[in-house]
């Protein structure tokens, strides 16, 4: 087996090319191989994919049990394939369902585990991996003790993906995994069903903070965002106050997206926010305090009340689409 | 029911946002500390959230005795919260967390839940805000072979009381599940904000003192405690702002501010 896993399930996820970058760097520093694992479904293209950013090996493993991606035979066949093939690292783009799976598969190794990974690197033979911490605010280094695997999940929207020098096309092969004795523990009494698109998934964000200073401003923020394009999002008081729903949180613990334009209205951008947004191509700041974190992020600013520039703005951009053509 | 809420004591993660964006976050000597001594520490905030959500398990008719137990060098002022808030029990495991990983950690708390006769339901936050790695609930799950649970909005009891009903935050939309117990589940900031004790209570709490348990009275040696993965190195990222600033009134600076995101092609 390869020395570097990227491993993965379920549809190609955003942020895949930026962990194989990783991964590859990675088994560089190691001076080993990287492979690819993909437990259940092979989504397609994989393979192109995986050789495009210098996997060496795509393994597959497929059985019924794991075609709900339940986490207890996730668990259990990545077990089954890091004891078979022992790579030296387990590497996950960090999804949702990765935030769980990671750290259990850690415990059922004994294996070393560091979430939040922005970078590693190979020094006198120790492996240090440099993750966010406090939201962002600081880089913490930890230095990865050999036993077992490291068990690696990456921040995807930290890490830029860069393609491999040259392309490899890697050898396919089949795993197999024992998992009759896997009967999931946790039962889905209502499956989560999410209404329209996702903000992960969005081109363009306008989101809004406490700035907007009441829950009625926020259509403000659906006005801009439909006539730019693009979805609504919000800073987390938002959701704790029950203006907007949690599906419109942008952070660190909430929707995790990577849009071409973040319009940021009213909002400090306080590290943890802009864990969920930092990695957008362009960034605008409109916010009353010259002083604000969110302007050392933004391209554009606008300094002054959001209330005042926002219908400005929504005008502006709706006459911009009648123009057009 | 026995329910145990797992609460670390962190630097307040607003204090350190404010000293960030100040230029004003420091790392000490050592290469790896913060050092400012005006960030107050506090419970860390979802784990506040999962003792409320015990609390509502209480409220709603459980008969429920609430243990809540952290580790670190000093947690007694969080843990008089916990107790003004109405947990039954208080308990100090000592260890500088610092110097622990989420092995480690897991490893204490799972060693005293047993030296306890078990718990029923454990309850932790979704991460802690200091280190953000999320970890010790599912390695806390592996160590005690119990199902775990993550990112909680809301818990009920089944009503048969051997079930947990956990509606989870996914990026999807809300997703219900039910696990039997016992179990862990991890606490998301969506189940709201956390009551406050009354005053009558927290001068209750404050003659209240945990119950100290010693690693080496749960029979865990070096080896249980040595962590695998160590802190060497702590830095503050600097930030190189280059924000152009769109003046004017409103209507010019939106108007400059759309003509600018067209030329980008952001639009
Ligand atoms: C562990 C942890 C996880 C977290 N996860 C998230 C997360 O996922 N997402 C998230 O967003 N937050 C998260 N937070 C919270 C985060 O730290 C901040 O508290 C939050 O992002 C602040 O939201 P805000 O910018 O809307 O509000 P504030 O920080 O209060 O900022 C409001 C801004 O609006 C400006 N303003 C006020 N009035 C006006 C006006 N009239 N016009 C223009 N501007 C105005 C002010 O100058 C200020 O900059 C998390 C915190 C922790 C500790
Ligand atoms: N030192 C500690 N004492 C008690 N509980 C802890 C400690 N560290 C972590 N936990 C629990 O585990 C959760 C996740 O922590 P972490 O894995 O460090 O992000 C926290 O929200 C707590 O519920």
């Amino acid at each position: 087996m390869a020395d570097v896993l990227v491993c993965g399930w379920g549809e190609l996820v955003r942020g895949i090319e930026e962990t194989l970058t990783f991964g590859r760097k990675l088994a560089f520093a190691l001076g080993g191989k990287l492979g690819a694992l993909v437990l259940g479904e092979a989504p397609k293209g994989i393979s192109d994919l995986a050789g495009h950013y210098g996997a060496t090996t795509l393994d597959t493993l497929s059985d019924p049990r794991l075609a709900g991606n339940g986490a207890d035979a996730l668990v259990d066949a990545l077990v089954q394939a890091c004891r078979a093939g022992a790579p030296r690292a387990v590497v996950f783009p960090q999804t949702f369902d990765a935030r769980l799976v990671a750290p259990r598969l850690a415990g059922r190794l004994g294996a070393p585990i560091v979430m939040n990974a922005i970078n590693a690197e190979v020094e006198g033979g120790i492996l240090r991996v440099t993750a966010s911490a406090y939201g962002g605010d600081t880089h913490a280094v930890y230095e990865v003790a050999k036993e077992g695997p490291a068990i690696l999940a990456v921040a995807t929207t930290a890490v830029r993906a860069e393609p491999a020098p040259s392309p490899t096309a890697p050898t396919l092969r089949e795993l197999a995994a024992n998992l009759s004795g896997v009967s999931e523990r946790i039962r889905i009494i209502e499956a989560a069903s999410a209404k329209g698109p996702r903000l992960e998934d969005a081109g363009i964000i306008v989101a809004g903070g406490r700035g907007l200073g009441a829950r009625e401003h926020f259509a403000l923020i659906e006005q801009l965002a439909e006539a730019f394009g693009g979805m609504a999002g919000a800073s987390r008081p938002l959701v704790d106050d029950g203006w907007v729903d949690a599906s419109r949180q942008v952070g660190l613990t909430g929707h995790i997206t990577r849009p071409a334009l973040y319009v940021a209205v009213g909002i400090s951008g306080a590290s943890q926010h802009m864990a969920g947004c930092a990695a957008a191509k362009t960034i605008v700041a409109i916010n009353k305090d010259a002083d604000a974190a969110i302007f050392k992020h933004a391209r554009y600013g606008i300094i002054g009340n959001c209330l005042e520039i926002l219908p400005a703005l929504i005008r502006a951009a709706r006459e911009r689409r009648q123009a057009e053509p | 029911m026995r329910i145990v809420v797992c609460v670390k004591e962190v630097l307040d993660p607003d204090a350190v946002n404010s000293f960030a964006v100040a230029g004003r976050l420091v790392i000490g000597d050592d290469g790896k500390s913060l050092t400012q001594t005006a960030i107050p520490r506090l419970m860390n905030g979802f784990d506040e959230q999962a003792l409320e959500a015990a609390l509502r398990l209480r409220d709603a008719g459980a008969k429920a005795t609430i243990a809540v137990a952290s580790i670190g060098t000093d947690p007694s002022n969080i843990l008089r919260h916990a107790a003004a808030l109405g947990a039954d029990e208080i308990v100090h495991l000592p260890a500088d967390p610092s110097t622990l990983d989420g092995h480690a950690t897991a490893a204490i708390l799972a060693a005293w839940i047993r030296s306890t006769g078990a718990a029923d339901l454990v309850l932790c936050g979704r991460q802690a805000s200091d280190d953000d790695q999320g970890v010790v609930p599912a390695l806390l799950g592996e160590r005690l072979g119990l199902p775990v649970v993550t990112v909680a909005r809301a818990v009920a009891l089944s009503p048969s009381g051997d079930a947990v009903r956990v509606t989870r935050v996914t990026p999807d939309g809300d997703e219900v599940v039910e696990v039997s117990l016992p179990a862990v589940v991890t606490v998301s900031s969506e189940i709201g904000t956390p009551r406050y004790p009354t005053a009558a209570r927290k001068l209750q709490a404050r003659r209240m003192k945990p119950l100290v348990v010693p690693t080496d009275a749960l029979g865990l040696g070096m080896a249980d405690l040595a962590p695998k993965t160590r802190l060497v190195r702590q830095l503050v990222p600097a930030l190189h702002g280059h924000c152009e600033l769109l003046t004017g009134a409103p209507a010019e600076a939106a108007k400059t501010l759309v003509e600018r995101l067209a030329q980008d092609g952001a639009i």
